[in-house]
């Protein structure tokens, strides 16, 4: 870096690895939780191990991970502010660790008193979350859809965090509110209305720029987003209208929609001049043909019920859509964010360009690339288990290992953030 | 005299390393074009704070041509 040049100050780098190292972590207890469990936890979505496996996926890794990524993308994708990054994650992160402990506990040994306790914990922190990176979000002077797409995003996390908090409090209180339906409402604003809002947004972005695709075209970034949450509008009115061939009919479309982003990524993949294949790109390929793989399983459960009539229809496809889609694309996702942070924090230093070392000596590309092939072997016992539950404890070993692997990569590249970091300042003083 | 960096085919940080080495060497008067697919807000950034002016222009394929120059 050239010294007359000064640097803006964008979050410290603590701000985005307090929550990408504690991530991990919730992972490998939900492989710990299969484990034990075996059998019967995969049974249907209902059982009190399948509810707590969701949101240790949920809250727990995909949560934190997003929320670390978010406070990182603001200022780099959209030239945007976050209002005192450090004070925020450092009082917002470690709530959010303790409301989705106490949630996973409530929901796993059905204690009332844990689900109430986590529903408030959850609306102050991702409310105070939202407000922030709202306020950031509606500040800046930038344009374009990847800003679009996470203010509709981060609306969509708004509205799953309420109906959450308040199926929560229905569960705890023992209220009579149509669960199943709210269920499916909230469930569907946490996948569509903020995971794969904030993924498509934050694909615009990073696709081109680091799997160096082509841009998606301007009409696909135009209608995407709009129509995602046009849908999910929709599929909320099941709760007043009671129509089965309009609730179809919007299942349908909204899984036309989805299978539309991954088509476009993967044919933008397909097609790029420079064929890039590092762990992210990988990542993101796995996350799409899971999303193929979703829609088409979605269609053939809707269009033939009696397929459906089996409960653990719906766990198959919670397991290709969090452990194949969001935890295939955010593993992607961190293990380019995170060197790439190594580098532009190294950079800032100071120091001359030749003496930060390059992003890729940051996690060895082995590492990465071998985790990736295990979380799919993970995924992939995860599913057979779906239909033979003698496979349960195997899976989830599997998912646990993949897990923990993770959480040393990244960690691993902590570690020499800091031990270059001690380099270049030590170089820095003999000269 | 305009220097061109295209770097759309590049993996980041390289437009990046790229721009600022070739701003170290530019002239009063000449500028420098950048081709990118995406809108760099952390190099607007250091542009701002060290004196450069520059326009940012979307191509009909979805290239970004920034043009910089010394204030």
């Amino acid at each position: 870096m050239h010294p007359s040049l000064s640097f803006d100050q964008a979050p410290p780098i603590s701000v985005p690895y307090r929550f990408f190292l504690v991530a991990p972590w919730f992972g490998v207890m939900a492989g710990i939780l299969l484990a034990w469990s075996g059998g019967d936890a995969l049974v249907s979505r209902w059982t009190p191990e399948a509810l707590a496996l969701t949101h240790l996926i949920a809250v727990g890794f995909m949560l934190q991970a997003m929320c670390g990524a978010v406070f990182q993308f603001i200022p780099v994708a959209v030239g945007g502010n976050v209002w005192r990054p450090r004070l925020v994650a450092n009082i917002g992160q470690p709530l959010l660790l303790l409301a989705a402990l106490l949630l996973v506990a409530g929901l796993l040994f059905s204690r009332p008193g844990l689900l109430s306790a986590a529903a408030p914990l959850f609306l102050l922190t991702v409310g105070g979350f939202v407000a922030v990176v709202a306020l950031a979000l509606w500040q800046t002077p930038a344009t374009g859809m990847t800003l679009w797409a996470m203010r509709m995003a981060i609306a969509g996390l708004a509205v799953t965090v309420v109906l959450g908090a308040l199926l929560a409090e229905a569960l705890a209180l023992g209220l009579s509110i149509p669960i199943v339906e709210l269920a499916d409402i909230h469930l569907a604003w946490g996948l569509a209305g903020w995971a794969l809002m904030l993924l498509a947004g934050v694909s615009y972005y990073v696709v081109p720029m680091f799997q160096l695709t082509r841009p998606y075209p301007l009409w696909f970034t135009r209608w995407f987003g709009p129509l995602l949450l046009l849908l999910l509008l929709a599929w909320s009115s099941r709760l007043l209208l009671e129509d089965p061939r309009w609730s179809l009919a919007i299942a349908l479309s909204l899984l036309a929609l989805v299978s539309a982003y991954a088509g476009m990524t993967l044919w933008l993949q397909y097609t790029r001049r420079r064929k890039v294949h590092d762990a992210t790109s990988v990542g993101f390929r796995i996350a799409n043909l899971s999303i193929l793989a979703f829609v088409i399983s979605g269609a053939g459960f809707l269009l033939y019920p009696e397929l459906a009539a089996d409960p653990r229809a719906a766990v198959w496809l919670g397991v290709l859509a969090f452990a194949g889609v969001f935890v295939s694309a955010i593993t992607g996702m961190m293990y380019k964010i995170v060197p790439f942070l190594n580098w532009l924090h190294l950079q800032r230093l100071g120091a001359p360009l030749s003496a930060v070392p390059n992003m890729n000596k940051m996690i060895p590309g082995e590492a990465m690339t071998g985790q990736l092939r295990l979380h799919v072997l993970a995924v992939a016992l995860l599913l057979a288990a779906v239909w033979l539950p003698g496979l349960t404890r195997l899976a989830g070993a599997a998912l646990a290992v993949s897990f923990a692997w993770m959480g040393w990569n990244l960690a691993g590249a902590v570690r020499r953030y800091q031990s270059f970091k001690d380099q270049i300042r030590a170089a820095g003083l003999h000269h | 005299m305009t220097t061109v960096i295209d770097g759309r085919e590049m993996q980041p940080p390289e437009p990046m390393e790229r721009t600022l080495e070739a701003l170290d060497a530019l002239a009063e008067g000449d500028d420098l074009l950048l081709l990118l697919y995406c809108q760099p807000h952390p190099l607007f950034n250091i542009l701002k704070q060290n004196g450069y002016a520059w326009s940012d222009e979307l191509r009909a394929d979805g290239t970004r041509e920034i043009r910089i120059h010394k204030l």
